[in-house]
């Protein structure tokens, strides 16, 4: 049990430090990751400054794109990361390996988080600097607690979703792109989605996104300085979240490892 | 070269692409994906406009959400076209490793590369209508925004020659990326992402370029799409704060220019490419 356990670790560890290394190593990469996505939350600021919009809704913007990164992070680097893998030959070497799945899953989450985090930062401080958005935050460590909760039900997904991509040929590509607007949209991450502006349909979709409960949570403390009292739901409705995803996750993988494996679609390139 | 020969790699290029973009799923599915993420880019701007709008307390301007709904409808074609364009070379190179057998055909690269990018022109068609329409279904027909557009009154030939100058305009881009690309191998992904987020944030594509500070708004003087944009409105709404001919020549002349440029840039990158031995250059990262 121990030495199982050792073994995941070290695992995890080894596919945390190839996910650091692979992406920090290509100064081009880290610069357009951080200057790419201020160019659309600035269109969105000017059009907020277009109709007179409150300066909040600047910062409701800026957190957006911020915890976006961590979005496209999930898709791109965990979700499609097994079709990826597939496609250059390596994925074999993963189910070869005698270790869990979850292990490596688990490396490749912790190692986009760090990467992702200083994104996200960069995103974060250029946004506040350029549009000079004030915050108001006056309970850190809840700002903190629904950050971390809504990475780890956002990498969850970001497994569950690793299962089904493993299956895909160009269907992953496809669908990884098809992810992206469409929960930016529902997740309100450029307007507040619980105003009376948005129809109640929006808003119920929205609720089956984990990304909308914690950029709700995170621009209440953040920018409106509301604290736990008004945010303990965000935080509850996150766990909930977690404690479905991870083992649907688990599950999942199993399940279509060994229909990939049945249908001898592991090793298939080029679909 | 023979113009049935330029023809005939055209054509093929067209039918590879659209067989390439298409065929992973039915055509429902592929409907479905060609609407689904430019509507849904259409409803984060439309509801950062209606949200904005009710925070501000104000009635909410009809003239400007056409304006913006017009303008993110048809920049489709410079997201679609930029993406590829961008991708080709990488995907043909080293995902399906058929650029060097590409390069040795008899008919040219560069016809192939046009064909592929009047293959996004297309599907950026398709979706182009599709969000359009649904765009008015939901926005005026679900939500109640008056989108003051008489679609029966469309200059039609003015909308036809602004996108002819516009989508050529955006196919010279794409060459100056594939002559990046074909330089480089890592960069496809963010290049495509650095076009459109410049040309969205500075081409008047969903506010007025007015409100940028005085070199932003040097910026957008200097860009097609702003002319592209501009004239477009125009042959739709038949209003500009501009003389449509005026645009039109900008957009000729930034055309012009954006063309000598792709045709220089595309012509040395494929002399450094066949000299370095890049064109069947595989790299795995």
């Amino acid at each position: 049990m121990r030495e199982e356990l050792a073994l995941n670790l070290r695992a995890t560890y080894a596919r945390l430090w190839v996910r650091i290394k692979g992406g920090n190593r290509e100064p081009e990469w880290l610069i357009a990751e951080m200057i790419i996505p201020i160019l659309t939350l600035s269109a969105y600021i000017y059009m907020y400054k277009m109709v007179n919009a409150p300066p909040e809704f600047s910062g409701f913007v800026i957190i957006g794109g911020t915890m976006i990164a961590f979005w496209s992070n999930v898709l791109w680097n965990m979700s499609a990361q097994f079709y990826w893998e597939k496609e250059t030959g390596t994925l074999e070497a993963y189910f070869v390996a005698p270790v869990s799945r979850m292990a490596i899953l688990l490396g490749m989450a912790l190692g986009g988080i760090v990467n992702t985090t200083l994104r996200a930062i960069s995103i974060l401080v250029v946004g506040l600097l350029v549009f000079q958005v004030p915050l108001m935050i006056y309970e850190p460590l809840t700002a903190l607690l629904i950050f971390f909760l809504t990475l780890i039900a956002l990498y969850a997904l970001g497994m569950l979703f690793a299962s089904l991509f493993m299956m895909y040929g160009r269907e992953a590509w496809h669908t990884a792109n098809l992810l992206q607007e469409p929960v930016q949209f529902l997740s309100g991450s450029y307007f507040p989605i619980g105003g009376p502006a948005v129809p109640y349909v929006v808003q119920l979709l929205s609720s089956l996104i984990p990304l909308s409960f914690g950029l709700d949570g995170i621009r209440r403390v953040v920018i409106l300085g509301e604290g736990i009292a008004n945010t303990w739901l965000n935080v509850v409705a996150l766990v909930i979240f977690i404690l479905i995803l991870l083992p649907l996750a688990k599950a999942a993988l199993n399940y279509m490892e060994n229909l990939g494996k049945k249908e001898g679609r592991l090793t298939l390139r080029w679909q | 070269m023979a113009v049935s020969t330029v023809l005939r790699a055209v054509k093929q290029a067209i039918w590879l692409g659209w067989k390439v973009d298409t065929n992973w799923a039915d055509p429902l599915v592929f409907a479905i994906y060609y609407l689904v993420r430019p509507l849904a880019g259409l409803l984060i701007v439309g509801f950062i406009f209606l949200v904005g709008s009710f925070s501000a307390g104000g009635a909410l301007n009809s003239e400007y959400f056409t304006y913006m709904f017009i303008g993110n409808s048809f920049f489709i074609y410079v997201v679609q076209i930029m993406m590829t364009m961008t991708m080709l070379i990488h995907e043909d190179r080293a995902h399906y490793e058929v650029l060097k057998h590409i390069y040795l055909s008899p008919s040219s690269l560069t016809w192939y590369i046009l064909g592929r990018a009047l293959n996004g022109v297309m599907n950026a068609t398709v979706s182009l209508l599709l969000t359009l329409g649904f765009g008015v279904a939901i926005f005026q027909g679900l939500l109640g925004v008056q989108i003051p557009i008489n679609w029966l009154q469309i200059d039609a030939p003015l909308l036809a020659l602004s996108l002819i100058l516009g989508i050529t305009c955006f196919i010279a881009m794409g060459f100056i990326l594939c002559g990046i690309n074909i330089m480089t191998s890592k960069v496809q992904f963010m290049l495509t992402e650095y076009v459109s987020g410049i040309l969205y944030l500075f081409g008047g594509v969903i506010f007025i370029p007015q409100i940028l500070p005085p070199w932003g708004q040097t910026i957008s003087n200097a860009l097609p799409i702003t002319y592209f944009l501009r004239s477009v409105r125009f042959s739709i709404l038949h209003q500009s704060d501009f003389a449509v001919q005026t645009d039109l020549m900008y957009l000729v002349l930034t055309m012009l220019a954006t063309i000598m440029i792709s045709l220089a840039v595309f012509k040395v990158s494929m002399y450094k490419a066949r000299r370095d031995g890049l064109i069947d250059k595989k790299e795995e990262y």
